[in-house]
């Protein structure tokens, strides 16, 4: 039993005569992972943006009435709060939850991505993995029904980007509804129950990883696909 | 140098300090919230807003202050507006530091990553928030500096109240100067100046390395 928790009805976006996005739709399901690829310029980005108002969309309907919780590509933590900080800021000030629940909670999302040993340290002294890391946790500590990431491994060296992914790859094994957008195809193959390409501002074809990644029948695709093998 | 001299006049100069603080801090504690308040006016989308506040600091900032305080003293009264000397000054001092101070915020928030306001967004939080917890506290860490100059400006013109006779040190020396035809009461209002100074500066200095926790 599938049960909707976002639609997407013909959304459109310019920036000034540069029309990125050019009517999207789409329908997230519940515990759905879906990750979005496609080449940089597509739109990708700007569709994340839009869905949690980062971006206010031109046309179109986004039908949604859950917490949307976001990572992004260059971690955006808050450098002058610690890492507990950085996770307790919002539930208090947003939510109003009295702050020992909140530690509390922040704790366990602490322990849950490795860095219960860095509560009190500060962004600065934190390798880019572990910032990443702090920031998924900083967006569970809304407690979303959605999480949205936008290339959350782009901004790392290799050797620090599988400890990030095996973060995400633990939320979708707890049936997290995550819409990934990522350059990994390795992890999108792994991770994902539907994968969407995009292509200058348009879904180009949606379907499982399996009819996508790996017999794709959109010739931009698989154009696409076989450069990132040779990278 | 005659210290029995140097200690007859030491007290009336130091009397002037009174002044001279009250002038200092009610600047400060005016100016800076001010300041605050006329930056994020200028950084808003509203364009009659930008307007005023782009020609409030650029007649505060480009015309000066002895002339304002000339202006607010000598030339309000004309427009019916009458100010005791003091109260004149502090009506200018606040006007004319709050400029530069708008100046500094506005630069120091301009600073802050965009990334900053989009976390903060989808975390749900309001401008408001988003302003005083997370961007604020960032653009005060990286303005310590320009502060720390309008700091020590700032004592240093306090002295342009003796131009409205407003009994504060340099006026008080300069009496003292006139009266005994012996420029000593100078010197004692430098090193008065110079201790004043010398504290802005290790204030400054504590505040930079309190706020020295963290980098960006």
């Amino acid at each position: 039993m599938n049960v909707e928790i976002l639609r997407v009805e013909n959304l459109h976006k310019c920036f000034g005569t540069l029309e990125v996005l050019k009517g999207i739709n789409f329908i997230a399901d519940k515990g759905e992972v879906i990750t979005v690829i496609g080449s940089s310029g597509s739109g990708k980005s700007t569709l994340l943006r839009c869905l949690n108002h980062l971006e206010q969309a031109d046309e179109g309907k986004i039908l949604c009435n859950v917490r949307i919780g976001m990572v992004f590509q260059n971690f955006n933590l808050f450098p002058h709060k610690s890492v507990l900080e950085n996770l307790i800021e919002a539930p208090i000030v947003v939510k109003k939850i009295p702050k020992g629940k909140v530690v509390k909670f922040a704790e366990e999302l602490l322990k849950k991505v490795g860095l219960m040993d860095k509560r009190d340290v500060y962004p600065c002294q934190l390798s880019g993995g572990q910032k990443q890391r702090v920031a998924i946790a900083r967006a569970l500590a809304m407690e979303p029904d959605i999480m949205l990431f936008d290339e959350p491994t782009s901004a790392l060296d290799p050797q620090l980007t599988s400890e990030v992914l095996q973060v995400i790859k633990q939320l979708a094994e707890e049936d997290m509804t995550m819409i990934i957008v990522t350059h990994e195809m390795g992890f999108a193959r792994e991770v994902s129950d539907r994968v969407i390409y995009m292509d200058q501002g348009i879904i180009v074809e949606e379907g499982s990883p399996q009819e996508l990644l790996v017999n794709p029948k959109n010739p931009n695709l698989r154009a696409f696909l076989s450069m990132d093998n040779k990278n | 140098m005659d210290f029995e001299y140097l200690g007859s006049i030491i007290g009336f100069i130091l009397q002037g300090t009174g002044i001279t603080l009250k002038v200092y801090f009610i600047t400060i504690i005016f100016a800076i919230p001010l300041g605050i308040l006329f930056a994020l006016g200028k950084l808003s989308s509203f364009p009659p807003l930008k307007w005023i506040l782009g020609a409030y600091t650029w007649v505060f900032r480009g015309t000066p202050l002895l002339l304002q305080l000339f202006f607010a003293y000598f030339g309000l009264p004309v427009f019916g507006i009458e100010f005791q000397p003091l109260t004149a000054a502090y009506v200018t001092f606040v006007l004319n530091y709050a400029a530069y101070f708008t100046e500094i915020f506005r630069g120091g928030i301009q600073s802050i990553e965009k990334g900053q306001y989009e976390a903060s967004k989808a975390l749900g939080m309001s401008y408001v928030q988003t302003m005083r917890r997370i961007i604020l506290p960032q653009a005060i860490k990286r303005i310590l500096p320009p502060m720390g100059n309008e700091a020590i400006n700032l004592i240093k013109d306090t002295a342009l109240c003796a131009a409205l006779s407003i009994p504060e040190i340099l006026r008080n020396a300069k009496v003292t100067v006139s009266r005994d035809f012996n420029v000593d009461a100078y010197l004692i209002a430098a090193a008065i100046y110079l201790l004043f100074t010398f504290v802005i500066i290790r204030v400054f200095r504590k505040l930079e390395k309190h706020y020295s926790y963290y980098d960006n």
